[in-house]
This record gives C-alpha cells, sequence and structure tokens, in this order.
C-alpha cells in the first residue's frame, strides 16, 4: 500500500519501523473476515484492515491520537488472528504496539479510564498486591450490579466478576530429580497472575517435568514479564519488566546449563519471544534480549521434545481450546492437541477455533461488552463438543471461560501430568 | 395481420424495424412458430420472422462455443455439435407434441423462451448456456450484447434480460452460446408404485447424495399409463438419472441405488432406455394427446410441488408430471384451467409461478400466460421495457397484458 | 503514459447541506449506525484496489432492508449518491466512494437466516460472506460453489454485484448461475422480491440482469442461493511444465478433449515462488509454469479423468505430476492459491487484472502480457483460472513511486486490450467498477452502451446509484 511519510519522519525508528509494515498491506481485506471484533461489530473501522488505515492515517499526519481512533485501537483484542490470516505477512502486532505507544503518549484518557488502567497496572503484575486484591473483591462482590449500571465503573464490576471465588490453594512442591538422571535444565517462569489464580498450572508443570528428569531453576528476582503493561501502551513499565527478567535469567545462564525458558501462560509466552524486538533499539541489552527470546518456549513445544510415550486410550473426551497467544501469536496449533492425544485423551476442536474467547489480557476487564458476547459464543462453541473437560494453554482464557460454563476447565499441562503419572486435577473431582 | 416480413440479414430487419417505427405498426416476433400458443395473444400488424437468418457463424468445439444466427432450426445445430460429440447442456424442450404445433423450432425460439428439460436441474437453464447475442431494439439500432467467453462480467448482462424475453425486448439476430461434451453413456434408476409425497422425499434424498443426478423426475400412475412403450409398467415411475464416463455411471448408480433401497426396491434400466424416457419426461408426452385440456407449467420449490397438486385436487381435477425433483409441475388440467385457484395455492404454498401452455382461444384471452407480477416488479418491467422499445413495435401485449392493467390500478390507487 | 480515472465531480448542494444529510440519517439509524466523524471516514476512502481514493460523506451501516430502504428513499429525496459496500474486498474499485456519496455498508447484515436442504437452497442476509455459507452447509454434506479467492472475507452481496466466479466455476459456474432470488431495495426505497426456492422467474430475468450490476441497479439485502451436494472426493493435481507455452497449450487440449475437471489453475514462475512462500504446499519450484488440475467423484471416477488428464500433459512434454496424498494437503494446495494476490503484497504492490480470452488464445495472450510488461520495465506473475480462459496478470510495482505507478495502469489497460483484440472481454469475474470503466470503449460501441445505460436509468433515474462507475463519464444519457 501507497504510504506518504517525510525523511525527517521516517528518522524515527518507530515510525520507520511501521512504514514497512504498512507497506506491506495490500488491503485485501481478508483479515476482516477473522477479526473477532470485526465479527462482531460489523464495522471496518473494528477490523484490522480499518485499524491499520486509522493509525497510517494518524502517524503520516503527526497526529496525536484522538478519541475516535482510541475508542477502535483500544477495542483491538491483540489476539492476532488477523496476522495468522493475512496472506501479505503485515505484522500487525508491531504495528498495533507502536500505535497503543503513540497513544499513551498523546492522548490523555478520560478520569475513570485513567484510574483504572492505573490500578490494573499497579496491582495486576504484583502477586502480592494481586491476591490482596482478589480477597477484596471476593467482600466487594455484590456490590458489581450497581457498579455496572455508571458506564465508566463497568469495568470495576467485570473485575468482580471474574474475580475466583474461592482462594486457591498453594500445592506442595515436587522434589527435584536425581541428578544423574537429569535430561536437562530449564527455567519455569513464574508469572505473576497465574500463581496467585492457579498455583495448581505450575506445581503440574514441575511434577510432570520431574518425574521425566527435567531439573528447574528458580532463579530469584523473577517478576511480571511485562505483558500487560505493554498491551496498555505503557512501553516504559514493560521495558523494566523485561529487563529486570533478562538480567535475572541471564545470571543463571551464565552460571551454565539452562536448555530453555519455559513458560505456562502463552500470553506471556509471546511478550518473551518479542524481548528481542521490544529491546532491539537498546544497545546494553538488544543482544540479551535476542537470546533470551530465542531460549523462551511454551511448555508444549518443550514437552514435544521429550517424546512421551503413548498411553492407551481414555475415556474422556477433552474440548481444547486454542489461546490466540499460542495459535496466532506463537504459531502453534497442532502440538498441545498432539501431547493430549498421545496421552489418550479424546481431543475435539470446537468450532471457530480461531476467535478470541474475549479474554485477551485486561480486556476482558476493559471491554467488559464485547468480552462478554465473545465468551458466550466461544461456550457455546465449545459446549457444542459435548466435552468432559476444557483444556487450555493461558490462563486469561481458563479464567475467562471458567466464569461462563459448568464444565471443568484445566491446564493442558494439568491433564498430562495426571496421565503419566500425577494427581487428577482437583477441578475435574467436582 | 397481413403482412410477413422475412429479414435475410441483421440490416434487413433493420429496415424492416425502422420502418414500424416510422409507420406505427407493431410486429409480432416469430421464429419457427412452434411455440406460437406460448404466451398472451399479440395484437400486431404485421410477423416479424427470423427463420431467414439462418446458418452456424462460429463453432470451435475445442472451446465449446457456438455462434449461430437466430433463425437456425434446432436440428441443424444439434447434428453439428453431435458431430464432435457435443450438446446443449440445457436439453431443450420440444413444444409441438404439447402445443399441437408444426414447423421446426429455431435456436433462437430456444433461448427466447428459456426452453430449459430436464438437465436444467444440474446444468442450468437456457439462459445460464448464453452467452452473447446481437440484437436490434425498438429503435432499429443493431446491439451486442455479452461476448463468447464463459466467463464476462463487463457491464450489465443484457443477455440475461433478452433470454426468456418471448421477442418483446427486441429482435435477436444471433446468439453465441456454451456447449459441453456429451456424456459417454447414461443410466435411470427407476423406483415404482411412489405416491407424490414419497417420490419427492427419494428425490431429495437422491439430490443430496454425492451422486450427481442430472434429471429427477416423478409421474404419477395416472400419467404413466400414457407412457406404455417406454417403461411398460402401469405404475407410478419416479426417475433419477445419472450421465458420465460409464465406469462412472456404474458406480455411482449402485451407490445411489443402494441409499435409494430405503425406500424401495430399484431397477436400472439401461442408455437407450433411459434416453427414451428422459426425451418423454422432456416433452411431457403424458399430457400430448388431449390437445382439448389445458396445461399448466408451474414452478415452485421442489418440495412444493406435490403439496400444490394435492391441494389443487380439493377444489378441480388434474393430473401432474413432476421434473426437476418435484419443482416443476405439469399439470393438465380436466376441465376449466382454474387460474385464480392455481395462482392463488402457489402463493400459499411459499411462491413459484404458473405459465399457461395451452388452451381454447378464449380461455387465452381471459387469463394471463405468465404469472402475474407485483405492482412495482410489473412497473420496472415495463420502465425496462419502454427503454429497449419505447415505441412498444415488438410483440405487444405477449408477455404482460395485466402490465399497463397493473400500472392503471396503481396509477388509480395513487 | 494514462490520465488518472476521474470521478464525477461532487454535486455542490449535497456538501454544502452535509450537516443536516448527517443528523437526518443519524435518526435513520439508531444505535451506532451512522459513521461520520473525518477520522472514521478515512478507512472507507477505497477498497482493495487501493490506486484511488475517496472519502465519503458518511457511512450508513444499517442492520434490516427497512434501514436500508429508509436510508434510499432518503437520498433519492434529496438527490444523495450512494455507494453500495460488502467487505470493500473489489479489486476494480467498485466499492471507492465519493466526497458526495454515503457509503451503504452491508457488514451488520450478516446472519444466515435459512437453511433449507431438502430444497438445496440457503437464504441469507447480503453481508454474509461467501464461505460462511459452505461452513454452514458443509456437515450436512453441502456447500455453496462459487468460491472467489477472496471467499473468506467477501460477502453473497458483493459476489451479487460482481457476478463473482472463482476456481471451481469451470463445473458448477459463477454466481448467476448459483442465485436463486433476492430481496433488494430500489434506489426510492421500494422493497422487491426476485426469485425464490423455485426455479427461473415469471416476466423477465430481472434477477439475471441484477446479478453483476456492480451496485447500479438498487441494494440487495437478502439472497437465496442453490447449495449442491459435495462430491465424494475431490484431488487437486499439481502438473509441472517448463513453460507457460507448454501449459497452456495443455489446458486448450484437455477441454477440447471434452474433459471438465472441476478446475484448472495456472501459475507461472513468479507466481509459484510467492505463493509457496507464504502456503508452503508443496508446488514444485523447478518448473516454468504449474497447473492445479482439481477431480472429483469416488475413487474411479477421479482415477479416469487423471488417467486421461495426464495421458494429455505428457504430450505437452509435462515435467512433474504431483497428486495431493492427504485432505490437508489438499487445503493447503487451495490455500496458497487463494491467498495469491494477497502473498503478492510480500514482495511488491500490484494491481490485478482479469481479463477472459478464448482458451486458444492463452498461450498467445501470455506472451503479450510479458512483452508488454517487461517493454514498460515492469515485472509480472500470472496466475488464474485456466479452464475458462480468465486470467489475472498482477503487474508488479512500487507503489511509492508515481511514473511506475502509472506505467503499470498503463500496462494493464494494454493487456485489457489485447485480451477484446484476442474475442475475450475486459473483466472475468471482477467487474468494471472504477478502474475499468474508461476501457469499456474497447469493448462496446456508444449504441451498446447507451443501450446498457438505458436499461440502468428504468431502475435509477437519477443516476445516484454508485455514479462515477462502469459507463464512462462522457456520453451519458440525460436523466
Amino acid at each position: 500500500m501507497q504510504t506518504s511519510f517525510t525523511p525527517a519522519q521516517l528518522s524515527d525508528p518507530h515510525v520507520a519501523e511501521s512504514e514497512k509494515i504498512l507497506r506491506r498491506c495490500v488491503h485485501c481485506g481478508f483479515c476482516t473476515a477473522t477479526c473477532p471484533t470485526y465479527v462482531t461489530l460489523g464495522n471496518e473501522l473494528d477490523s484490522p484492515r480499518g485499524r491499520i488505515y486509522l493509525i497510517k492515517d494518524m502517524l503520516e499526519n503527526d497526529r496525536p491520537a484522538d478519541r475516535e481512533v482510541v475508542t477502535h485501537i483500544d477495542r483491538c483484542l491483540s489476539c492476532l488472528a488477523c496476522t495468522t490470516t493475512c496472506p501479505s505477512g503485515v505484522d500487525y502486532m508491531h504495528l498495533i504496539d507502536h500505535a497503543r505507544v503513540h497513544i499513551e503518549q498523546t492522548y490523555r484518557r478520560p478520569l475513570a479510564d485513567r484510574l483504572i488502567r492505573s490500578l490494573l497496572a499497579a496491582v495486576l503484575p504484583y502477586p502480592a498486591r494481586f491476591r490482596a486484591a482478589l480477597a477484596l473483591a471476593r467482600v466487594a462482590r455484590p456490590l458489581a450490579p450497581l457498579l455496572r449500571r455508571a458506564a465508566p465503573l463497568a469495568p470495576l464490576a467485570a473485575m468482580l466478576d471474574l474475580a475466583p471465588r474461592h482462594a486457591a490453594k498453594r500445592p506442595e512442591r515436587a522434589v527435584p530429580p536425581d541428578s544423574a538422571l537429569t535430561r536437562g535444565r530449564v527455567i519455569l517462569l513464574e508469572g505473576c497472575a497465574q500463581p496467585t489464580l492457579d498455583p495448581g498450572i505450575n506445581a503440574a508443570t514441575v511434577r510432570l517435568l520431574t518425574r521425566f528428569g527435567v531439573a528447574i531453576a528458580t532463579p530469584k528476582g523473577e517478576g511480571c514479564c511485562g505483558a500487560l503493561v505493554h498491551h496498555m501502551g505503557r512501553e516504559q513499565q514493560a521495558l523494566a519488566f523485561a529487563r529486570r527478567n533478562i538480567d535475572v535469567w541471564m545470571r543463571e545462564i551464565d552460571a551454565g546449563g539452562i536448555d530453555a525458558i519455559l513458560i505456562t501462560a502463552s500470553g506471556c509466552g509471546t511478550t518473551i519471544k518479542d524481548y528481542g524486538h521490544m529491546l532491539r533499539l537498546d544497545p546494553l541489552y538488544a543482544e540479551k534480549a535476542a537470546k533470551i527470546s530465542a531460549l523462551a518456549q511454551d511448555i508444549t513445544e518443550y514437552l514435544a521434545t521429550l517424546h512421551l510415550e503413548a498411553l492407551p486410550k481414555r475415556d474422556l473426551v477433552v474440548a481444547y481450546h486454542s489461546a490466540c497467544s499460542l495459535q496466532h501469536g506463537q504459531k502453534i496449533t497442532a502440538l498441545p492437541k498432539l501431547l493430549l492425544k498421545t496421552a489418550g485423551f479424546t481431543v475435539r476442536d470446537p468450532a471457530e477455533g480461531h476467535l478470541c474467547c474475549g479474554s485477551a489480557g485486561t480486556y476482558n476487564i476493559l471491554q467488559p461488552d464485547i468480552s462478554a458476547t465473545l465468551r458466550r459464543r466461544k461456550v457455546k462453541n465449545i459446549e457444542a463438543t459435548k466435552p468432559d473437560v476444557i483444556a487450555a494453554g493461558n490462563i486469561g482464557c481458563l479464567t475467562q471461560i471458567a466464569s461462563a460454563t459448568a464444565i471443568p476447565i484445566v491446564h493442558t499441562v494439568e491433564l498430562l501430568d495426571w496421565a503419566y503419572g500425577g494427581p487428577k486435577p482437583l477441578k475435574l473431582n467436582s | 395481420m397481413t403482412d410477413h416480413y422475412r429479414p435475410q440479414s441483421e440490416d434487413e430487419a433493420r429496415d424492416v424495424i425502422r420502418q414500424a417505427l416510422e409507420t406505427g405498426m407493431a410486429l409480432s416476433v416469430i421464429g419457427g412458430n412452434t411455440r406460437s400458443g406460448l404466451g398472451n395473444c399479440v395484437a400486431a400488424d404485421a410477423e416479424l420472422c427470423s427463420t431467414g437468418l439462418c446458418g452456424v457463424v462460429d463453432y470451435e468445439p475445442g472451446e465449446m462455443v457456438m455462434t449461430a444466427r437466430t433463425g437456425t432450426p434446432l436440428f441443424e445445430i444439434e447434428a453439428a455439435l453431435s458431430a464432435n460429440n457435443q450438446m446443449l447442456a440445457f436439453e431443450p424442450v420440444d413444444h409441438r407434441g404439447m402445443m399441437g404445433t408444426q414447423g421446426e423450432p429455431t435456436i433462437g425460439g430456444v433461448f427466447l423462451s428459456n426452453a430449459s428439460g430436464p438437465r436444467r436441474l444440474s446444468a442450468g437453464a437456457a439462459r445460464d448456456s448464453l452467452l452473447g447475442l446481437r440484437f436490434v431494439n425498438g429503435r432499429g439500432e443493431a446491439i451486442r450484447a455479452g461476448g463468447r467467453v464463459m466467463k464476462n462480467v463487463t457491464g450489465l448482462d443484457l443477455v440475461k434480460l433478452l433470454a426468456g424475453s418471448h421477442g418483446t425486448l427486441g429482435f435477436v439476430t444471433e446468439v453465441t452460446f456454451r456447449v459441453l461434451p456429451r456424456p459417454e453413456t447414461q443410466a435411470t434408476i427407476v423406483l415404482y408404485g411412489f405416491d407424490d409425497a414419497t417420490a419427492t422425499n427419494a428425490m431429495a434424498a437422491a439430490m443430496a447424495q454425492p451422486a450427481d443426478v442430472s434429471g429427477a423426475a416423478h409421474i404419477p400412475r395416472a400419467s404413466a399409463a400414457s407412457l406404455s412403450g417406454v417403461l411398460g409398467e402401469d405404475t407410478a415411475i419416479t426417475a433419477l438419472r445419472l450421465e458420465g464416463l460409464s465406469a462412472s455411471v456404474a458406480v455411482r448408480a449402485t451407490s445411489l441405488a443402494a441409499r435409494l433401497s430405503a425406500f424401495a426396491p430399484t431397477v436400472t434400466v439401461d442408455a437407450a432406455e433411459s434416453a427414451r424416457l428422459w426425451r418423454a419426461i422432456r416433452d411431457v408426452a403424458p399430457f400430448q394427446t388431449f390437445q382439448d385440456r389445458p396445461l399448466w407449467r408451474v414452478s415452485v420449490a421442489p418440495t412444493a410441488g406435490h403439496r400444490l397438486v394435492a391441494a389443487l385436487r380439493q377444489k378441480a381435477e388434474a393430473d401432474a408430471l413432476y421434473d426437476w425433483q418435484g419443482g416443476l409441475v405439469w399439470l393438465q388440467m380436466n376441465g376449466e384451467p382454474q387460474a385464480d385457484v392455481l395462482r392463488r395455492t402457489i402463493a400459499a404454498i411459499g411462491g413459484g409461478h404458473a405459465t399457461l401452455m395451452r388452451a381454447s382461444a378464449a380461455q387465452r384471452v381471459a387469463i394471463s400466460a405468465f404469472e402475474p407480477q407485483p405492482v412495482a416488479i410489473a412497473a420496472l418491467s415495463a420502465r425496462i421495457k419502454a427503454k429497449l422499445d419505447p415505441a412498444e413495435i415488438f410483440s405487444p401485449g405477449r408477455m404482460a397484458p395485466d402490465i399497463r392493467k397493473t400500472m392503471q390500478i396503481a396509477g388509480m390507487r395513487g | 503514459m494514462s490520465q488518472p480515472i476521474a470521478f464525477l465531480p461532487p454535486r455542490a448542494d449535497v456538501l454544502s447541506q452535509r450537516e443536516r444529510i448527517i443528523a437526518d440519517l443519524g435518526r435513520l439509524l439508531p444505535d451506532g449506525g451512522l459513521v461520520h466523524e473525518a477520522r472514521e471516514l478515512v478507512p472507507f476512502e477505497t477498497d482493495a484496489y487501493v490506486a484511488y481514493r475517496q472519502l465519503p460523506l458518511a457511512v450508513a451501516l444499517p442492520r434490516t432492508t427497512q434501514e436500508v430502504s429508509a436510508v434510499l428513499d432518503y437520498c433519492n429525496r434529496n438527490g444523495v449518491p450512494v455507494v453500495p459496500r460488502g467487505a470493500g474486498t473489489s479489486l476494480c474499485g467498485g466499492a471507492i466512494p465519493q466526497p458526495d456519496a454515503v457509503v451503504l455498508g452491508l457488514s451488520r447484515m450478516s446472519a444466515i437466516l435459512e437453511v433449507d436442504l431438502e430444497n438445496r437452497v440457503a437464504r441469507v442476509q447480503a453481508g454474509v460472506t461467501n464461505l460462511s455459507i459452505s461452513e454452514t452447509v458443509g456437515p450436512e454434506g453441502f456447500f455453496y460453489a462459487p468460491d472467489p479467492s477472496s471467499q473468506l472475507a467477501c460477502t453473497i452481496g458483493g459476489n451479487i454485484g460482481m457476478n463473482s466466479g472463482g476456481a471451481h466455476c469451470l463445473k458448477y459456474g459463477v454466481t448467476t448461475n448459483n442465485l436463486l432470488g433476492v430481496t433488494m431495495v430500489l434506489m426510492d426505497g421500494t422493497i422487491i422480491t426476485l426469485g425464490g426456492s423455485h426455479l427461473d422467474s415469471a416476466g423477465y430475468d430481472l434477477l439475471g440482469l441484477v446479478c453483476g450490476s456492480e451496485g447500479q441497479l438498487g441494494v440487495v439485502t437478502e439472497a437465496t442461493v442453490r447449495i449442491l451436494a459435495k462430491a465424494e472426493g475431490a484431488r487437486p493435481v499439481l502438473f509441472g511444465f517448463a513453460t507457460s507455452h507448454e501449459a497452456g497449450a495443455c489446458v486448450a487440449d484437455v477441454i477440447g478433449a471434452g474433459i471438465i475437471p472441476v478446475a484448472i489453475e495456472f501459475m507461472d514462475k513468479q507466481a509459484i515462488e510467492i505463493c509457496e512462500a507464504f502456503a508452503k504446499a508443496g508446488y514444485p519450484l523447478h518448473v516454468g509454469a504449474l497447473l492445479i488440475i482439481e477431480v472429483e467423484g469416488s475413487e474411479a471416477e477421479m482415477e479416469a479423468m487423471l488417467a486421461a488428464i495426464v495421458a494429455i500433459a505428457r504430450r505437452h512434454g509435462v515435467m512433474t505430476v504431483r497428486e495431493s496424498q492427504s485432505a490437508t494437503e489438499a487445503a493447503l494446495i487451495w490455500k496458497g492459491r487463494k491467498s495469491a494476490f494477497g502473498a503478492t503484497g510480500r514482495i511488491a504492490d500490484y494491481i490485478c487484472m482479469d481479463g477472459t480470452v478464448p482458451l486458444g488464445k492463452l498461450s498467445h495472450v501470455l506472451q503479450r502480457t510479458e512483452e508488454i510488461c517487461t517493454g514498460l520495465g515492469l515485472r509480472v506473475a500470472n496466475v488464474f483460472h485456466a479452464g475458462d480462459g480468465n486470467m489475472h496478470p498482477l503487474i508488479l510495482f512500487d507503489a511509492n513511486d508515481p511514473a511506475e505507478a502509472a506505467k503499470a495502469e498503463a500496462a494493464g489497460n494494454e493487456i485489457l486490450k489485447v485480451c477484446v483484440e484476442a474475442g475475450g472481454c475486459l473483466t472475468g469475474e471482477h467487474g468494471v467498477g472504477i478502474e475499468k470503466r474508461d476501457l469499456m470503449r474497447f469493448q462496446f460501441s456508444q449504441a451498446d452502451l447507451d443501450q446498457q445505460m438505458a436499461v440502468r436509468y428504468a431502475f435509477d433515474a437519477g443516476w445516484l446509484l454508485n455514479p462515477s462507475k462502469v459507463f464512462p463519464l462522457e456520453g451519458r444519457p440525460a436523466a
């Protein structure tokens, strides 16, 4: 597509990168068809092609973001279904990232929006604060209907709805493997929101890896991967998180023998795999960040390298929900299903698997209406496969879908741990 | 009607039409006149006949395209195609038997009456095969529409508009159409003794199979009786035709027969007998005998055909023959045409249209041969007619005596 | 070098009344159905033919036929032009607006209203995507046949507007052959229904006239389409040839032998490389031209037809023959082909031509295409529906280089003239739109065009529907 940027504009490397991305788009419109917001709202402005055009117009004219542009950019889930669909290879992710930073830098949001975003950025990435907030939410839940009536406060109501009914129990840790039998050594991202919402996931991961002779390093000082604030356009905060993790992991890596950095929340995985790009202009970190990104793997990618044995078929139907960050962000589609099938489960693909469940980081809090519509559609498609259990690889999806169905939903790795000798996931007992 | 013009070229045709334009003469456009009873009575001063425009202009078997002048007899076209193992995909109906006419059908007449036979169900109507044409409009201008390639979306599709316009929009001088390879062989699966509803279910089930059925018809017992010599059984016949390579037809016949065995035992008839049967269905052989009985041609949704006939029989006596999976109903009335009852019933069962194919002179004057249309569509059609034939030279009244009536009524309503 | 294509000058009276028109339309379309903020109009300034751009006055996004009727009635009474839009995937600028026009987008009317398997029809709203019909009826063993490459995104309303084709119309026909009925709104707001679940129409074939009329006659809001039983099996087979000439000759001989596969698609070397890079479908990279020939039916039928085709291909020195071995592989082969245009965006900007030529002229036109493009210093990739002679040369250029963009447009015009001279037409399935409007005279005489325009007047006497498209601006009859 034709663009018109001045040489002066192009001297900004961020603009130069966006220009390159824009040039690839041929405006064919294929992306509209798989975009959850276009499918829901039916407006070009809420499609990837429409947003690309809005961004192009804003950047070309060096314009601060305005209410209209922000409205439509905010509605983007960053699910990246468009990127999977796009035949021209438009790097939509980095374009919308750039736009979000531009918005954060040039646009003053209404007060309620500012407060809620600040609250999210100050709480979610910090496990202690998040645990306290969840405890508070359990008390405040009766207020949700009241909050929902005031439009600017709807996100607070959404938060209360999403908060789990009961505090998660902390499971016990597994015993590390005998060093003589060790097949590999990995860092397992502890994460921020996930261990608070569902500590069982990493516990299952540790048990499973340990059982197969994988040693797990737990470097001290690691924090949030930065994805949550990154998607809000808070670039500096996101880069600070990234640098901190890179420092922590590099110390462990330099000490020797790390094969991979494993992530069990695919939303985090997509971001960590992008550290190399996020920090490409930082001379101190560019190289280290690229190394970390190269080592980052989704848990299912690593498990596939262990060649787990095929188990006899068991009588359990699993609806596999493909998290957007896995299928579109990291292009991991068949692998988790293959692992589940190898472990003896019957795996079914819900219709419209490419569509987001509406979770999308903080999207279900900030855009509660669209999110709820997408959740209904997703749950309907999942339930149509008549599963005994739903499996997914991202904590956001697990929370989102769990809030709208009675069918138990677990992380893929929890089913694998159970199949290969671990305990039955608690959620399957009720 | 005294004068009869038979131009030998497009230029001559233009002269006749310009003369008509100057003198205010209305022309009844005809070809071989084998469908002369089709449509409403025409109030014309002279006949404009296409049979002087004769001969195949261009035929490229390798490209499956033929161009012919409109007055070319159909048998000449078919002979040329046959020599190259090709055919007209839509299986044109020969109306002579049912309408009691003589003469030779022309290729122009086929397209201008959109005369599509049993294969219309799978291969499209005559209008779907028509790629391009030349015609002289009511201003005496020679116009070219469409072209000679299968895919062509350049400009408005006047070709479709002219196809099936029964000579009321212009004098077509040349047609270009797509042809298809003649299938190596055919076979027909026959089920005996079904009532109309069961036959409809069986035909729908067959069409839902990946068997590429190219004809699906049902002949109730009363109508089948007159088909003696074709299948020789005194019972209802439900027929499903398969065409193609011998090996393929055999495989599909076996698997389709197996599927249909849930309904009844099936018999598969060979190519020669199959060809005879489908020719009889195409030309409505069962309803050729009693020329004094009114004949309707009705198009409705396939599953609505038998319901229409059942409902109609509450009020009138009629025999039926079903083609197109049950959606094309040939109705022979044992008495009055019952146009109002029939058309009300069609509207009540979900819509469609009825064309009066055969009736007494008095009945033809009283009844609109074509389905009367809603006011807005009739008005639109009248506007279109006025854009092609502003002076109403061509076959006035043949397609729509009701248009002006409808317009008057609409005008009175304001 | 060609001049830029002109749009009609905007109607000053409409522009001066902009605020009032927006206020009035806003009342007709509650619930966010009107887009009018300056920023928000920009993404509607073009479709998939990005060479031309014009901002609209406003964008109406109705939800019902009644709302469409209200908008058209209002625009008709106030002399406001209307540009209908489906998914905006037109390759000829069919949905490009103009400053005095309201874009009427059907994207919020995307429901499948009824599937009737016994009568093999589906009734859908115009904003439904082409592919979603096949996806809906697929589990029951049916499909909707016309399959334009943009079928993932393009809408049925747009398909009807352009009489869209696709790879498989060699056997199954184009939109007009698979359309049984429409509900449409005329420019004065009148709602009419043409056809239905039955075959053929009473009276004139208005349905046939409306199909392919590029939004000039009315706005279709609902359609009844024919659905067909899926074949037992289908298998795309790749035939690699040393040159385009041999591949083209092979196509003509296959059809000439009376063999009609479901699809015969052609790709030249440039196109093969582009598509393989995106889809990784296993296209042979060492050949100069590739045919994808799909056969369908039972195993025995496919074998028989393939044997005949292979024998013909051998006579033309075929280098490789590879059958798809699985459903996944078959899907990849088609994904690569159907993404060809978009995938070309990876290496350059392009304009896509759509002329159709008689099969015997394929090789000649391919050669002329190459000569015209190289003569102007441009690269060209060819990927098209060979079985019906519908060519799609993709002329590659740099959109940020105005001189090269003008050359590309000139090359396109030259190629289309060659198609018409060879006995073909300007456009096989994409439509005339704005792109080929001024070339119409190469195919039609003034009398031919006058007759078409006169018929158009019967529908829209004020010439308000998509007014800058299809017919050359000069020589239009007075209202």
